[in-house]
């Protein structure tokens, strides 16, 4: 039985070697850079059905990538106590509420050296429901990276082309990015030090 | 191969088994009425049905051809084996695709080491998505912590474990880089592992002799070889699985970074990409010039890893 096994396996072993090597022979094209710059027609992603649902609220930006649209995920969903105007009134305010309506809990860590920023440099001073840019303009707090642009202008940019920020999920389908504030927390943005989730025990190599 | 059966003999051979049948089958049958003989010697014939159907699946399971080489029937069958021998094995769920590449895809990845901290995320979601060996700890990412100025991983640091990012640091990781002219490839002497149409490199485990040429001809540290059964908690197991991506290994074969083909090949970023908190991780389509990879490649400063020996990876980094 064992015989059968061996002779068997050792068969199908060679023919299967002879038959692939003509495979592979034949399969060989150019080097990726040639590859790529061949290809210069655009790719149907929309053609990949299983990427069509994404599970999370986006919306459309108010900016092009390669000439066409794309979307961000939706922010005022997840800003706790938006609208801001229910608390933002003319309406007086008992002190043992102060706590809680003045963002005690928010630590500024934005800007650079003692020059931190203040609420109002991001924040419109009259409509607590919108940002606001260096020249008074409102902007909707789904489309904050018009915001962060201004200073950050070239990771902005590096962001719109897709070489900073990341896809939501999909490389295919229709295009899906994180907003600056779906990573970077804008009153402290920078990331933090913390433990690795993991760590890796030495190559056997 | 004479299935025509123009000669004489031929022509009995296919009478005596009462249908058309190939070398294959034939041998097949022939085996199997072997072990059944053996079987019933020793054990008296008190098989339960449970085993003789496991016992049937892994003889046919044996006699199968390599990946490339079977039609979408046998492929089609060989999956639907191993999805009711994980039932019978494991009672596990699992489903099996044998989804093939598509056309005008070629998938590259970039890795921005200026942005990295080291977090391991990407490390953890690998674990989890590929079903990697939880006893041997087998992971398919390396992320080294390197000096400033140092562009060489062996240089660096890759069983750190303090909290990340340290001052004056910076993070490189490296896995498989899916080399179009892979010298992994050219040293297999059993053919177990090749680049399919859409860049992504693969082995066949079932193919795999254990024999660990292409571990020692990757320059990379892209592969990883099973010297135990791993072992994967049934909890935590990921059920979506693809034949030549994260179906559970065995002993003795060699593994690696698929790109996440179950994931890949259904428009879904690879777990790695997906899992990183920083965006250091930019993974696409090569062949579309609309593609966020397409435009690191031409904006950014990038380089490949030893890129002088030729192995034409698909791995670029790249720096802000
Ligand atoms: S990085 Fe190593 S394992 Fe991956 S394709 Fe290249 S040579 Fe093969
Ligand atoms: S270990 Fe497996 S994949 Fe690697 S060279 Fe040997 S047979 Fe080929």
């Amino acid at each position: 039985m064992k015989k059968i096994f061996l002779s068997s396996g050792l068969l199908f072993l060679m023919l299967g070697t002879v038959f692939l090597s003509a495979q592979t022979v034949m399969a060989s094209g150019g080097s990726v850079i040639d590859r790529i710059h061949a290809a210069d027609k655009p790719f149907d992603s929309m053609g990949i059905e299983s990427a069509h649902h994404l599970p999370v609220k986006t919306v459309l930006a108010q900016e092009s990538y390669q000439g066409g649209t794309f979307k961000v995920l939706a922010r005022k969903d997840s800003i706790t106590r938006f609208r801001c105007s229910v608390c933002h009134t003319d309406k007086k305010v008992l002190v043992s509420d102060g706590a809680l309506f003045t963002h005690g809990d928010i630590v500024i860590n934005h800007g650079r050296g003692n020059d931190r920023l203040a609420c109002i440099e991001c924040h419109d001073e009259k409509n607590r429901d919108f940002l606001s840019d260096a020249e008074g303009k409102q902007i909707d707090f789904d489309h904050s990276y018009q915001l962060c642009g201004q200073c950050h202008f070239r990771q902005k940019r590096d962001w719109l082309g897709g070489a900073h920020g990341k896809r939501e999920a999909y490389w295919a389908g229709e295009r899906v990015v994180r907003n600056c504030t779906s990573c970077h927390s804008p009153h402290s943005p920078a990331f933090e030090t913390k433990m690795p989730a993991t760590y890796s025990l030495p190559l056997d190599k | 191969m004479n299935s025509s059966g123009k000669k004489e003999d031929e022509m009995k051979v296919t009478d005596i088994l009462e249908k058309k049948s190939t070398r294959r089958s034939f041998v097949k049958n022939l085996s199997i009425a072997a072990a059944a003989g053996s079987a019933g010697l020793v054990t008296g014939g008190c098989v339960s049905l449970g085993k003789s159907e496991e016992m049937g699946l892994k003889w046919e399971e044996y006699f199968k051809s390599n990946y490339r080489l079977m039609t979408q029937e046998e492929k089609d069958e060989t999956v639907a084996r191993l999805v009711r021998l994980a039932k019978i094995q494991n009672d596990a769920d699992i489903q099996i695709s044998n989804q093939e590449p598509r056309e005008n895809v070629l998938y590259g990845y970039a890795f921005n080491i200026s942005r990295c901290k080291g977090y391991m995320d990407c490390v953890e979601a690998c674990v989890k998505e590929n079903n990697l060996d939880r006893k041997a700890k087998t992971q398919y990412i390396r992320l080294f912590e390197m000096d400033s100025g140092q562009l060489d991983p062996t240089s660096g640091d890759g069983k750190y474990f303090h909290e990340v990012p340290v001052e004056g640091k910076f993070y490189m990781g490296v896995q498989c880089f899916h080399c179009e002219n892979a010298p992994c490839i050219k040293a297999c002497p059993t053919k177990a592992t090749w680049r399919e149409p859409d860049g992504i490199v693969v082995v066949d485990y079932d193919w795999c002799i254990g024999c660990r040429y292409c571990l020692a001809a990757c320059p990379y540290w892209g592969r990883r070889f099973n010297w135990g059964e791993p072992e994967v908690p049934k909890e935590e197991m990921n059920t979506k699985q693809h034949y030549l991506g994260n179906r559970m290994r065995m002993k003795g074969v060699m593994e690696k970074c698929t790109f996440c083909v179950q994931r890949t090949r259904q428009g879904k970023l690879p777990a790695c990409a997906e899992a990183c908190p920083t965006g250091s991780r930019v993974f696409g389509n090569l062949l579309d010039p609309n593609s966020e990879i397409r435009y690191v490649l031409k904006n950014k400063k990038v380089f490949r890893f030893k890129e002088e020996l030729g192995t034409d990876p698909k791995f670029w980094y790249f720096i802000d």
